[in-house]
């Protein structure tokens, strides 16, 4: 009979006791590490400070403000997630959104975000407004409890969750209240929101920027301590020698990036390069000349020969392919010069020795203004104006080709003093209110990509039914007419959707994304916070 | 013969100063468009017509020459539409950047150029001379695009050496030292562009301003005295060549603004060049007056220094006029 010791017996169950608690260590999953710093490379830096009132009106301005300002509600890679709102509903009863609130989201100076503050921030739009939403369709909220609110309608609006949901970010009511020139205000509080990060700094000189997470941050601390803008004029080289861990990247540079180890990443279709028309101006004026361009321009000979391949032809109903409410229908055109040429004739217009068209002895001779412009307000240097000049030259028109710096072809095309432009836009891949936007004068007066052509009733019946169209469905059924009358009518031409890819260094633990539909109103940047989220 | 004294040069300069001042305040208002079509027009914000016509009326500032005059006078130069700081601001946190890059990249290359082309002179048709100007004559024709797309990718991309954009390391917490490491590090690729950019002339033209003095009688006598070489090559001959290079640092200067945009551009530099380029494709107004007054006040302060320091150079001048 051996001897049972009281140590051994001890030992033993420390042993039992502790074995378990080992493996339930070794294979629970482990907690990522919190990172120090994540550096994004952007080829211009500068896009403004972050906050509603002074960020530049474009996609990466957006995006550094979104890292301070949360919305309502927001999107990961699968659509609409909460945010500031953890449920939502829509009384057609009432014609209201009631919202129900994250009672744990604080302000980063500590004061809970509030109701009031949602309330406060639709009245103080509404005076002071904010271009990336529209609230004329709002007449008034109600505060029905510290953290619920219900947003009434004056009149049906379909684009409600996208743009007020989705896109407006709610400010402290405890401070912009007192603030009577938003656009001047500059103080240390002008940076107080609700969102991941706080705004510590942006250099002028530099272009750089310098976040600090939020450790209250109602959906947990973000994963890296410290988020960095840097400009970068090479960003492929910066991310080869590991100096940025995200940034966008030239396509034919996705396969030896991979090679290096970095994970590429491509984006939908969200941004179209467009060419502009004077639908004011003959011979421009006449539908079957707009189409007889439409006929002579080779989309995928433009892809081929000015990109290298790396793009997609696009739909001639704008709105992307990759929508969920693009039209398989929508009427398209072949790149086929003699269908071109039958239609200049059937115009009047006649051919002289060159093949080269005339009119009352006047050459048909048109001016194109080329432009450089890409995906997220970046220019990258491209021939697709050598390209399309070739193009029409072949279906006889005399092509005189300028190039022009931006800000300069585009106040010619607001000025209506031009003839065709090549120019591009994204938030195609958004919401449907784009349409209008780049169709009508009455929604995109003030902007140098929308082709302002009222002159079609059914056309402008159609956007403004879409806009109050608040049954998916039936909305769906109107977004598809408009995207056939707009292809037949052609008051601009939609070319090609650019391939916009976009590497980064896995080491970090982050995994970025492209978000369907883009982030907000469509904003094709894969710099979406909640990558950033645990 | 009379001498006369700076009262005629100085108001020759100060009319000068008055045509700058009010091109600078009219050439930036011919530019086609504004603040609000250059921010708005093509973005992701569409605007009603009544935002844009308020946009438009709060970014217009106060008209008329005499209130810019006024402003200058009192030293408001404004705030930009863009950054919302003040312009000198704005200035004095581009402009140490700039010279660092342009004003080192000039006056090495000069040095250089300056040593190299009176060696190079001394030892005419040597094998040294003759691939001296071989090489220079090359490196001439080599664009700076060139040069810095070469380096970038052999230095920054293959070799991963230095770094490929910015002025220093963003927002890191380095001590003195390791700051200026870093800014050091950061400066070499385009330092490196821009001296390779410049080097040749100043050679070139070190070397046949040397070539025609060389021929000069009185460095017979020189020699003749039996001073030592380097006296003779340097304080003698050299010391005569140095004025067309006084000249051409003078004309390299006026373009310190400009003339670096590209390699700023490449290298992402944080200078006046990118500040200047950014304000004009944005419209910024206020920005582009300030930064288009302040490079041309400069230059003229800057020739105003050239004109002294010829007659320091050379008693000729300082005895002719």
């Amino acid at each position: 009979m051996s001897r049972v010791s009281v140590r051994g017996v001890v030992k033993k169950m420390y042993i039992m006791l502790l074995m378990p608690a080992i493996l339930v260590v070794l294979f629970s999953p482990c907690p990522a590490a919190q990172l120090e710093e994540i550096r994004i490379a952007d080829s211009r830096g500068d896009w403004g400070y972050p906050n509603p009132f002074q960020h530049y009106p474009r996609g990466p301005g957006y995006v550094r403000m979104s890292w301070v300002f949360d919305t309502l509600i927001w999107k990961d890679k699968n659509g609409y997630i909460p945010a500031l709102a953890e449920a939502w509903s829509y009384d057609s009863d009432r014609m209201s959104f009631f919202f129900e609130l994250n009672p744990g989201a604080r302000w980063h100076d500590g004061r809970p975000l509030t109701a009031e503050d949602v309330a406060f921030t639709i009245e103080y739009f509404q005076k002071h407004p904010y271009g990336w939403v529209s609230l004329d369709d709002i007449s008034h909220s109600e505060v029905k409890g510290p953290h619920e609110i219900e947003i009434f309608l004056s009149r049906a609006y379909s684009p409600f969750i996208s743009d007020v949901g989705g896109t407006m970010p709610i400010l402290p009511r405890h401070i912009w209240q007192s603030v009577d020139d938003p656009r001047s205000y500059n103080e240390p509080e002008a940076y107080i929101g609700s969102g991941p990060y706080r705004f510590m700094d942006f250099n002028k000189a530099q272009g750089t920027y310098l976040y600090e997470a939020f450790e209250d941050y109602y959906q947990g601390k973000p994963m890296a301590n410290r988020l960095i803008y840097v400009r970068s004029g090479q960003p492929m080289i910066s991310l080869t020698s590991r100096q940025v861990d995200l940034s966008n990247i030239q396509p034919d540079m996705a396969e030896p990036l991979r090679k290096q180890g970095l994970v590429v990443i491509r984006d939908e279709r969200g941004w179209n390069k467009k060419l502009m028309i004077n639908h004011k101006k003959e011979p421009f004026t006449d539908v079957r000349f707009r189409q007889a361009l439409a006929q002579a321009i080779g989309q995928q000979e433009i892809i081929d020969r000015s990109h290298r391949g790396f793009g997609t032809p696009a739909s001639y109903g704008l709105l992307t392919i990759d929508h969920e409410m693009y039209n398989p229908d929508t009427p398209s055109y072949s790149f086929d010069t003699n269908k071109a040429r039958e239609l200049i004739r059937s115009l009047g217009f006649q051919e002289d020795n060159n093949s080269f068209f005339h009119k009352d002895g006047q050459p048909l001779k048109v001016e194109l203004l080329s432009s450089t412009i890409t995906v997220g307000g970046q220019n990258v240097p491209d021939r697709d104006g050598e390209v399309i000049r070739k193009q029409l030259e072949n279906a006889g028109i005399h092509v005189e080709l300028v190039s022009l710096e931006q800000a300069t072809t585009d106040s010619k095309v607001r000025n209506w003093d031009f003839d065709l432009a090549i120019s591009g836009h994204g938030g195609i891949s958004g919401d449907p209110r784009i349409l209008n936007e780049m169709i009508s004068s009455e929604y995109g007066a003030g902007s140098v990509n929308s082709a302002r052509f009222d002159v079609i009733p059914e056309l402008n019946t159609l956007l403004k039914e879409q806009m109050m169209e608040m049954d998916q469905d039936r909305r769906k059924e109107l977004v598809y007419r408009i995207q056939e009358v707009y292809a037949l009518e052609l008051p601009a031409i939609s070319l090609y959707y650019p391939d916009s890819y976009s590497a980064y260094n896995p080491d970090k633990g982050i995994e970025w994304f492209y978000t369907r539909g883009g982030i907000s109103k469509g904003i094709p940047i894969p710099q979406n916070k909640m990558s950033l989220i645990r | 013969m009379r001498r006369t004294g700076p009262g005629p040069h100085i108001l020759a300069y100060a009319l000068a100063a008055l045509v700058m001042v009010y091109a600078s305040y009219l050439l930036p208002r011919m530019l086609p468009g504004d603040f609000v079509s250059a921010m708005y027009s093509s973005s992701h914000v569409t605007l009603s017509a009544a935002q844009e016509q308020e946009l438009r009326s709060y970014y217009t500032g106060r008209d008329g020459f005499v209130w810019y005059l006024k402003d200058l006078v009192t030293f408001e130069w404004g705030y930009s539409y863009a950054f919302l700081s003040p312009i000198s601001r704005l200035i004095l946190q581009a402009l140490p950047w700039t010279l660092l890059l342009m004003g080192s990249a000039h006056i090495l290359s000069m040095v250089a150029g300056f040593f190299a082309g009176v060696e190079a002179a001394w030892r005419r048709g040597s094998t040294t001379e003759k691939s001296g100007v071989g090489l220079m004559t090359v490196l001439q024709g080599i664009p700076e695009i060139g040069t810095g797309v070469i380096l970038l990718m052999v230095f920054a991309f293959y070799l991963g050496w230095f770094p490929a954009a910015g002025g220093e390391t963003a927002y890191a917490e380095f001590s003195g030292l390791e700051r200026a490491t870093d800014i050091l590090k950061h400066l070499a690729l385009p330092f490196t562009t821009l001296f390779l950019a410049y080097l040749p002339g100043n050679f070139l033209l070190t070397r046949a301003g040397m070539a025609m003095i060389l021929k000069k009688q009185y460095l017979e006598t020189a020699r003749a005295k039996g001073l030592p070489p380097m006296r003779v090559r340097y304080a003698h001959a050299a010391r005569n060549a140095l004025l067309p290079m006084v000249t051409r640092f003078g004309l390299r200067i006026a373009f310190m603004v400009t003339g670096a945009l590209i390699i700023e551009t490449i290298y992402s530099y944080p200078g006046l060049g990118t500040l200047l380029f950014n304000a004009i494709s944005q419209r910024d107004l206020p920005l582009v007056q300030g930064i288009v007054l302040f490079s041309s006040l400069a230059i003229l302060l800057i020739n105003l220094a050239l004109e002294s320091a010829y007659g320091f150079l050379d008693p000729r001048v300082r005895y002719a006029s």
